[in-house]
């Protein structure tokens, strides 16, 4: 159980190691000016003072007249507030040859000012007044009295505060508790995106933070329980802002910066390039600087090459190759090593102290050359290859003298390679086009040349199959050829050859007419649906006749067959009934022609109605006349029979 | 063979003459003028064309229509169907006639356009 603890705990360390985390955000030397600036401002009162003196001398600057910032120590020194007395013992000790006066009176309120009822602000204050002025002080009144206000006052800023003050404290004072403090207060740290590490508090917070907490670890010799990649993150949170908004941010901005450079156990390494990573044959050397927080050099580090491999074919070029100091710059002759041109993975690391932290950095390095174009033949093929291809070898830079003719029966072809200048090495850049350019008209049309398996460039062109490209305009084209890369020094636009093509003139457009893709496109007529073609009119009376013929014959057969009306009975019933009847017929006519289904089976609804109880009515008496009739014929016939 | 075809029609033709009732021979004089009025539409959607087409076919529709409800009425109406239609007097059958032709009349205006 306890081995495979072990070999877990080695793995897992093994792979944090690999993944270990290097600063993207650090001072820059204008940025060190920049915050030097600001806390060089002139001061108005005691604690802009403060803030100016003791963050310069932090940065391990001086002021320039001590004796006049000594002056106005003094005079704006209230000596019944601790917190006056504060700055001016903290600012009076960073200056040499200052001194505060101090009576008794001072003495006893500072050491009242050390008890449980004053705030933990308070009592760092008091506390770094007695220990400047070289006043005793109890501590391990202090202690408990910190331990105290911690228990009351959980904040943030609070704890910081005990921090520093624990730093000033004798070493043989019980700091234990206070120290684990330091544990509590990184466990507060919140982690954004695994790049920054700083309290919600703010950044003032975060910087004050590692500063107490580097001071204290400092003063106990005990090492402070945060990770590298902690301290990676909270470098990257400190010295991410460049332009600080107050004297104080800038004052905790440089306590933090004065605390990583130079403490016993963590310095985070700054690694930059100095100007481009790239070496050429003009400059075979890669320049690295290798700073501390304040951008000093690491005059002690040792800087080397663990290894480097191409991008391309991760191919290892170097192993474990030292970099010699020079003027403050770490350098290595990279060329030496003729490495080809291209991308190099770089993985560096920085020795020589112990408390180095993200000393394994990660560089890509790019490797310049120059190219030259090689064995440039051209040629004017026949298709039908009855006769043999003449070609024409050009150098760089110069243009072949006679121009080429090329028309639909032939193909025009172009050989070429790419080397190295210096090793002879074939290239192949990522941009190799053929430029062909028509003076008169302005038309260019461009090409890819590629290489084949043997890093032979060829460029073929077919003058009838690429009619379309060049819209069939014969004429002089001027050739170039372009030649481009990241790694390239110099690239290449050569003007080659001038080659006269030869279209069919039928194919070839009137006028040449610029390629316009933004006019406006001839407007689209819409063609309505033509209405069916009707038959002429006479037709259609004809036969309108034709169909309205058989109700003539209808009443002729019925006027033969002897309908009539004879019985017609002028009963209101009968009357109403032929009118409701008429009435509906005209309302389908009326229907047909003005309303619709709806207005229809209204008025229907109303005349139906009438004519229903008029019908109903009237036939009712028809049928008692009908049965009537019927009886009395059968009597009859009964009576004839008897 | 076509002689007897002959006899057979005249006698046909003289017993419908004779024994068939006026109201028959009326309904079917009107079964005359329905046919003809069919055929004569039909003719021409065949000589002209069939535009447009709605009108055809609501014209044809109200010819089958109308002969198919005379013919209904002429057999409820026939004396020697009384059996069959023992609940039906010529009068309702009349009646059924009027209100289907209305029914038939109100689609056959709707679709004429």
């Amino acid at each position: 159980m306890a081995h495979l603890c072990l070999f877990s705990l080695l793995v897992l360390s093994l792979v944090l190691e690999t993944q270990a985390l290097t600063p993207t955000h650090h001072l820059t030397t204008t940025d060190v000016a920049r915050l030097q600036a600001v806390l060089s401002q002139p001061f108005t009162d005691l604690k802009s003072a403060y803030y100016s003196v003791v963050g310069l001398s932090k940065l391990g600057i001086f002021v320039a007249d001590a004796d006049e910032t000594c002056r106005f120590i003094n005079s704006n020194l209230d000596p019944s507030s601790v917190e006056s007395l504060f700055y001016a013992a903290e600012a009076s000790q960073a200056l040499s040859g200052c001194e505060i006066p101090v009576t008794n009176d001072t003495r006893d309120l500072l050491l009242a000012t050390v008890s449980e009822d004053s705030t933990a602000s308070q009592i760092h204050q008091s506390v770094s007044a007695l220990s400047a002025l070289g006043l005793p002080l109890a501590s391990q009144e202090v202690v408990s009295a910190l331990k105290a206000r911690i228990s009351k006052e959980d904040n943030v800023l609070a704890i910081i505060l005990a921090l520093q003050t624990a730093s000033r404290l004798s070493q043989q004072a019980e700091l234990g508790e206070i120290l684990e403090e330091i544990e509590d207060l990184a466990a507060r740290l919140d982690d954004l995106g695994g790049v920054y590490l700083q309290f919600e508090e703010g950044l003032e917070a975060t910087a004050l933070f590692v500063s107490a907490a580097y001071s204290l670890s400092d003063h106990v010799d005990m090492e402070p329980p945060l990770k590298e990649d902690q301290v990676i993150q909270l470098v990257n949170s400190i010295f991410s802002k460049k332009s600080w908004d107050s004297l104080s941010e800038a004052f905790s901005v440089a306590s933090a910066a004065a605390s990583l450079s130079n403490n016993r156990f963590h310095v985070p390494v700054i690694v930059s390039a100095q100007g481009p990573a790239a070496v050429s044959h003009s400059h075979p050397f890669l320049q690295l600087q290798v700073t501390d927080v304040l951008c000093q050099p690491l005059s002690s580090a040792s800087v080397l090459v663990e290894s480097a491999s191409a991008v391309a074919s991760k191919s290892a070029i170097l192993s474990q190759a030292p970099f010699t100091l020079r003027d403050g710059v770490f350098e290595l002759n990279f060329m030496a090593s003729q490495p080809a041109s291209g991308y190099y993975q770089f993985s560096v690391a920085i020795t020589g102290d112990s408390r180095f932290v993200a000393n394994h950095v990660e560089l890509k390095v790019k490797v310049s050359t120059r190219v030259a174009i090689n064995n440039m033949d051209l040629s004017v093929v026949d298709k039908d290859q009855s006769i043999g291809p003449k070609t024409t070898r050009v150098e760089y830079p110069t243009k072949a003298k006679a121009s080429f003719m090329a028309d639909s029966h032939q193909n025009f072809a172009m050989t070429f390679q790419l080397v190295d200048e210096t090793t002879g090495v074939e290239l192949t850049p990522h941009q190799t086009f053929v430029r062909l350019h028509n003076q008169k008209t302005g038309q260019e049309v461009v090409f890819v040349a590629e290489p084949d398996s043997k890093n032979l460039y060829k460029f073929e062109l077919d003058t009838a199959e690429r009619k379309t490209e060049f819209d069939s305009i014969s004429g002089t084209y001027a050739l170039y050829l372009m030649v481009g890369d990241a790694t390239l020094e110099n690239p290449i636009l050569w003007n080659v050859a001038d080659v006269v093509l030869k279209f069919l003139d039928e194919e070839a457009p009137g006028t040449i007419q610029a390629k316009t893709l933004y006019v406006p496109k001839p407007e689209i007529q819409h063609l309505f649906r033509e209405p069916e073609k009707k038959p002429p009119t006479v037709v259609s009376n004809a036969f309108t006749a034709l169909v309205l013929s058989p109700f003539l014959l209808l009443l002729i057969l019925w006027f033969k067959l002897g309908a009539n009306i004879s019985n017609f009975t002028l009963s209101p019933s009968t009357i109403l009934f032929h009118i409701g009847h008429a009435a509906m017929l005209g309302l389908m006519y009326v229907y047909w022609t003005h309303l619709n289904m709806f207005q229809t089976l209204k008025y229907l609804a109303i005349i139906g109605s009438l004519t229903f109880l008029a019908g109903n009515r009237m036939l009712a008496q028809k049928a008692v006349k009908r049965i009537a009739a019927e009886q009395s014929s059968r009597l009859a016939k009964y009576r004839s029979l008897r | 063979m076509s002689n007897s075809v002959f006899s057979v029609i005249s006698r046909f033709v003289e017993e419908y003459r004779s024994s068939t009732p006026n109201k028959l021979k009326m309904i079917d004089a009107y079964l005359l003028y329905i046919l003809l009025t069919g055929v004569f539409q039909f003719l021409y959607c065949v000589l002209v064309g069939t535009f447009p087409f709605n009108s055809f076919l609501s014209g044809f529709i109200s010819c089958v229509g109308s002969f198919i409800l005379a013919v209904c009425l002429r057999i409820q109406i026939n004396p020697q169907n009384k059996r069959d239609f023992l609940t039906v007097s010529p009068e309702r059958a009349f009646a059924d006639f009027l209100f289907a032709h209305t029914v038939l009349h109100l689609v056959v205006v709707n679709f004429v356009g």
